[in-house]
């Protein structure tokens, strides 16, 4: 399986957040580092299908990101999101399954089985508003994993988490993305430098830097840091 | 050699070839079956009903007091004024569209199987569904307390209903606002319009006016559907943007 940008741009009036991207996301954590307004949240939206691009495609082994199918193997965290007032955390679980096209009782089994995971269990039937920031971010990792997607795309999944619940995230996603495509945005450089397999770098809308990535090969902040100061 | 003659010689010259082992191929994909390979999962209908439990239930108690407070008026004061109620009956279904955007819920949604367009199409159905069915019921209820037939008094609960809904659709589409102020307002001032149209013409309840609120009904019913198609082919792009 093969997630591919072609030549992807999106202009939002004088500003060129997305300039003209292409590359190939196949298996494993793909790591998308850049700072803040580089573009990584639009390029995440055009990979998720909520945003058109200017022009360029997006496809998934031929499979448009806009079609049904493809959203149905999709799970996607945003860096900002909310949830209905009167949602419990299972019945916020419970709502994003049905909204995936989950049947009743896949829904039943796997809101219970992510709970455990991302240990919500006990604050399972607790109002999500009386949440703390972390509990509601792991919620979100959780909504992103129910229907089981070959494809993962989060947005800073690690903002919010304490330093315990960063390394527990990490070694799951790291599980997570074996099999799967998995991309990962963050400007907090130590959460991909153990678990990316490849980085993209972003600067101004455009891709300064893609590559493998080995954990042996050195300091993955002086590298991002040496990359942006070449740019400059 | 003109375009014609020159499209047919590259489609000669540049004939594609046939595929090789085609056959053998979708036997391969058949026997390992990976010809449509997909997990079970709901079917729209399953969708829709299920959208009904997630639907505010504050629309429900609102639209149901008002149709008994419009039933509770034509009995006690049969004029024309609860025809100027209908109105409000749209602000429900108007505000529940607001809701996805309102709790941030919009971008997870999007992204889901069925996507931000269907949530907000099953419930703009959904609601609308039951509204229109509660307002049918009502109109049979109510009808022996005017002199007016039974299309006269379905036209002139519809006409409202219906231009509250076209026009706060359209402003839902185009202004979304944090607190559905607008809309709010679209169904006041449609419900006053209503309500004080016949100081300013007082024929408009007469029969032979039966025509012009049946073309208003037609007009009204028909731009609220293109405007619905329009806000579902748009739905992603303004949000973001």
């Amino acid at each position: 399986m093969e997630l591919t940008a072609d030549r992807i741009t999106k202009q939002y009036k004088n500003k060129i957040a997305v300039d003209r991207m292409s590359f190939t996301l196949a298996r494993g954590v793909t790591g998308l580092l850049g700072a803040n307004g580089a573009g990584k949240t639009t390029l995440m939206r055009i990979l998720c299908g909520i945003l058109v691009p200017d022009s360029g495609t997006v496809t998934c082994d031929g499979m448009d990101v806009e079609t049904e199918e493809y959203r149905e193997i999709l799970g996607y965290l945003p860096q900002e999101f909310g949830y209905y007032p009167e949602f419990s955390g299972r019945d916020f679980l419970l709502y994003m399954s049905a909204v995936k096209g989950l049947r009743k009782k896949e829904a039943l089994k796997k809101t219970e089985e992510l709970i455990e995971l991302v240990r919500l269990k006990d604050a399972a039937r607790k109002k999500v508003r009386t949440y703390s920031g972390g509990m509601k971010q792991r919620l979100g990792i959780a909504q992103a994993l129910l229907n089981d997607p070959q494809i993962l795309i989060m947005d800073e999944p690690t903002a919010g988490l304490d330093p315990q619940e960063r390394i527990r995230f990490r070694n799951l996603i790291a599980a997570i993305g074996k099999d799967r495509i998995v991309l990962l945005s963050t400007h907090i450089v130590s959460d991909l430098e153990h678990i990316a397999d490849r980085l993209m770098i972003m600067k101004e809308g455009g891709l300064l830097w893609q590559g493998e990535w080995n954990a042996a090969a050195g300091d993955l902040e002086e590298f991002y840091i040496s990359k942006i100061g070449e740019n400059k | 050699m003109n375009d014609e003659k020159l499209i047919l010689r590259i489609r000669e010259v540049c004939n594609s070839p046939q595929p090789a082992h085609k056959r053998e191929f979708f036997q391969y994909l058949q026997e390992h079956k990976m010809i449509n390979q997909r997990l079970p999962v709901m079917s729209h209908g399953e969708f829709l009903t299920g959208q009904l439990l997630y639907i505010g239930k504050w629309i429900w108690i609102f639209s149901g007091l008002l149709l008994l407070f419009i039933t509770w008026i034509c009995y006690r004061h049969p004029g024309n004024y609860p025809f100027a109620l209908t109105p409000f009956l749209a602000l429900g279904i108007l505000l529940e569209t607001r809701r996805s955007f309102r709790w941030r819920m919009a971008e997870l949604e999007h992204a889901a199987r069925f996507s931000l367009r269907s949530v907000m199409l099953a419930r703009l159905f959904l609601a609308g569904t039951v509204n229109t069915a509660g307002l049918l019921i009502i109109i049979l209820i109510i009808r022996p307390y005017f002199s007016y037939s039974l299309i006269r008094v379905f036209l002139y609960m519809m006409v409202p209903y219906l231009t509250a809904s076209w026009s706060g659709s359209v402003y839902e589409r185009m202004h979304r606002s944090d607190h559905g102020l607008g809309s709010i307002l679209i169904c006041v001032l449609s419900s006053a319009l209503f309500a004080a149209a016949p100081a300013f013409f007082s024929q408009l309840y007469e029969e032979r006016m039966t025509v012009i609120w049946a073309a208003a009904f037609i007009l009204t019913a028909c731009s609220l559907a293109g405007n619905l198609r329009e806000w579902a082919r748009h739905m992603e792009e303004p949000v973001w943007n």
